[in-house]
């Protein structure tokens, strides 16, 4: 029964794949008539599924630094996540199109005094070809990294041996520190240099924090979606995969709200006048309740909810849990880019979510598409026998 | 006088088995031994869910709200300070204090609590008295149980029949 390659989720395809190109569909008519809101949504649809797809990638290249042999049952599903990142990458076209419209530094016509100043310095960074060239380059290490992961993984479904487990691990551990790098740049070039005088070095940790944890949500999601369906990873999980994966969402929460607010304390309490612009918009508006809904949202209230162990062991209520989390996740990604143009307070334009759905959709059909034709865990690694048996103390 | 009756079993199964078998038989002081952790021991002995984690939790808040509380009073109201002109009670400032206090409280919650519910600081146990009960702590899989001086002689036929290695009686002079 494990054994089975995967050959269902047509439907799932058909459905997502039609609601993605219906958001996208829209979400491009509405850039016609508004094209600063409908890029800036796109934007945060974009880095929101794509930091799930990155922390899948990290969380696998972690899992062999680590020789993890628990969650052999998982890697699958965790090794074609990242398998969307071709997608991303033509995904990424509108943004380099529309850049004009995002980043100020494109266009400095209208930028004055100290504006100014911050992007005519910036400028051997901040300008459109290295800009380009740098997104080709994240995009060449993540989806070589990915390709070459699973590929092996795959080759070992046949193949069988040891080998192919050492080749994985050295890789998965090999790339992680160019990972860290790229996404960090990433972020501070698709996010951070939204606002050209601001800058943080831990913005990138930020980014990666929410999108880890993000990507447990939807670890969590999918094994509880598969759960009683022979054949797919999920069947294949006890209470005590289930559990370690709580566990997980209860630590990278904690994370998240760490680096959040390291980032936000440290630039708080220095109060210099080109760090401080940034969080004065975020807190000093009516934007500043989003800030304190995430707190609670994204922290307070999932934190002492997966503190119950029983709750971590209970698939179907540690989804509703992490359903949440993905939830705020967005607002957080929002509350970070939004404010670029609408500076007066909170907006939510119908393109917030056509394009959130149109990304979102795409990718899923193309994640699910990526998963027919395999066996949805490596059958044939070593210490898959192991992984199945898996019950901590 | 109290006595009691150690045994020391070849293998997990018959171990777990035999203290399955003195509990249903109305023993209420049955405990297991092991140098290595023992898969389904809890279910075995019956054990409850340990009040470590809550207290742990209680202690957690209890050291977080005195953490803010103590900054609020010092520099907000007591004493207020001037530091980079904000204002003396600024609640971003107090959270790492806050923090930090929180997860000592649960800490030193957790370690004495622990403490307590082992009885430590405790020297002496009686069956340290049987020597090769120190096999306990390298090789060994034993089970203890407390009985009445009366009761002594049966208990270690009952665990002998329930396949033991070897059972030993010793007095408590407590």
């Amino acid at each position: 029964m494990i054994a089975t390659t995967f050959q269902g989720g047509r439907r799932l395809i058909a459905v997502a794949g039609a609601t993605g190109a219906a958001g996208l569909g829209l979400t491009a008519l509405g850039g016609l008539a508004e094209p600063r809101q409908a890029l800036a949504s796109y934007l945060v649809a974009f880095v929101y599924w794509l930091g799930i797809a990155l922390g899948a990638l990290i969380l696998l290249g972690a899992f062999h630094a680590s020789k993890a042999r628990w969650p052999v049952v998982l890697r699958r599903f965790l090794e074609t996540i990242p398998q969307t990142l071709p997608l991303f990458a033509v995904l990424f076209i509108p943004i380099a199109l529309g850049m004009r419209h995002l980043f100020s530094w494109v266009d400095p016509s209208g930028a004055t005094g100290e504006l100014l100043h911050a992007i005519e310095y910036k400028r051997p960074y901040l300008n459109v070809p290295f800009f380009l060239v740098r997104a080709a380059v994240y995009f060449a290490v993540w989806i070589g990294v990915a390709t070459l992961l699973r590929r092996w993984s795959v080759r070992q479904d046949t193949e069988g041996g040891h080998r192919l487990t050492a080749w994985q691990r050295r890789l998965g551990t090999g790339a992680l520190p160019f990972l860290a790098l790229t996404l960090s740049f990433a972020s501070f070039d698709w996010m951070m240099s939204l606002d050209p005088r601001f800058f943080s070095t831990i913005f990138g940790l930020y980014w990666f924090a929410g999108s880890f944890l993000a990507c447990f949500a939807v670890l969590v999601i999918a094994a509880a979606a598969t759960r009683a369906h022979p054949g797919q990873f999920g069947h294949q999980l006890n209470a005590d995969h289930v559990h370690s994966l709580g566990k997980f969402l209860l630590a990278f929460t904690a994370f998240w709200a760490y680096i959040a607010f390291s980032q936000f304390m440290l630039i708080w309490i220095a109060n210099i006048p080109e760090e401080i612009p940034w969080y004065v918009v975020r807190t000093d508006s009516p934007w500043g309740r989003v800030g304190i809904f995430l707190a609670v949202a994204h922290f307070a209230i999932p934190f002492f909810l997966l503190l119950s162990r029983d709750l971590k062991r209970n698939p179907r209520r540690l989804a509703a849990v992490a359903a949440w989390l993905l939830v705020a996740h967005f607002v957080d990604l929002h509350w970070v880019i939004m404010p670029r143009i609408h500076e007066a307070g909170p907006h939510l334009s119908w393109l917030d979510l056509t394009a959130f759905a149109g990304v979102g959709g795409v990718a899923l059909a193309f994640l699910v598409f990526r998963m027919r034709g395999v066996a949805t865990v490596p059958v044939r690694d070593p210490y898959l026998e192991e992984s199945l048996r898996y019950q901590p103390q | 006088m109290k006595r009691h009756v150690v045994a020391e079993f070849a293998a997990e199964a018959p171990l777990l088995e035999a203290a399955r078998a003195l509990r249903a038989e109305g023993q209420a002081e049955v405990d297991l031994h092991s140098p290595v952790p023992l898969h389904g021991a809890d279910e075995a002995l019956g054990l409850k869910r340990s009040i470590v984690p809550r207290l742990a939790l209680v202690a957690g808040l209890l050291g977080a709200v005195t953490g803010y509380l103590m900054q609020w009073y010092l520099v907000g109201v007591d004493w207020p300070i001037n530091v980079g002109g904000r204002p003396p009670s600024s609640p971003p400032a107090f959270i790492p204090v806050t923090f930090e206090l929180g997860v000592l409280f649960a800490a030193l919650a957790i370690f004495f609590g622990l403490f307590a519910l082992w009885g430590m600081p405790r020297l002496h146990h009686p069956v340290f008295e049987v020597e090769a009960f120190r096999s306990a702590s390298v090789d060994g899989l034993w089970l203890s149980t407390v009985v009445s001086a009366e009761a002594a002689e049966s208990t270690a036929a009952r665990l002998r029949g329930l396949g033991a290695r070897q059972v030993q009686i010793v007095e408590d002079a407590s």
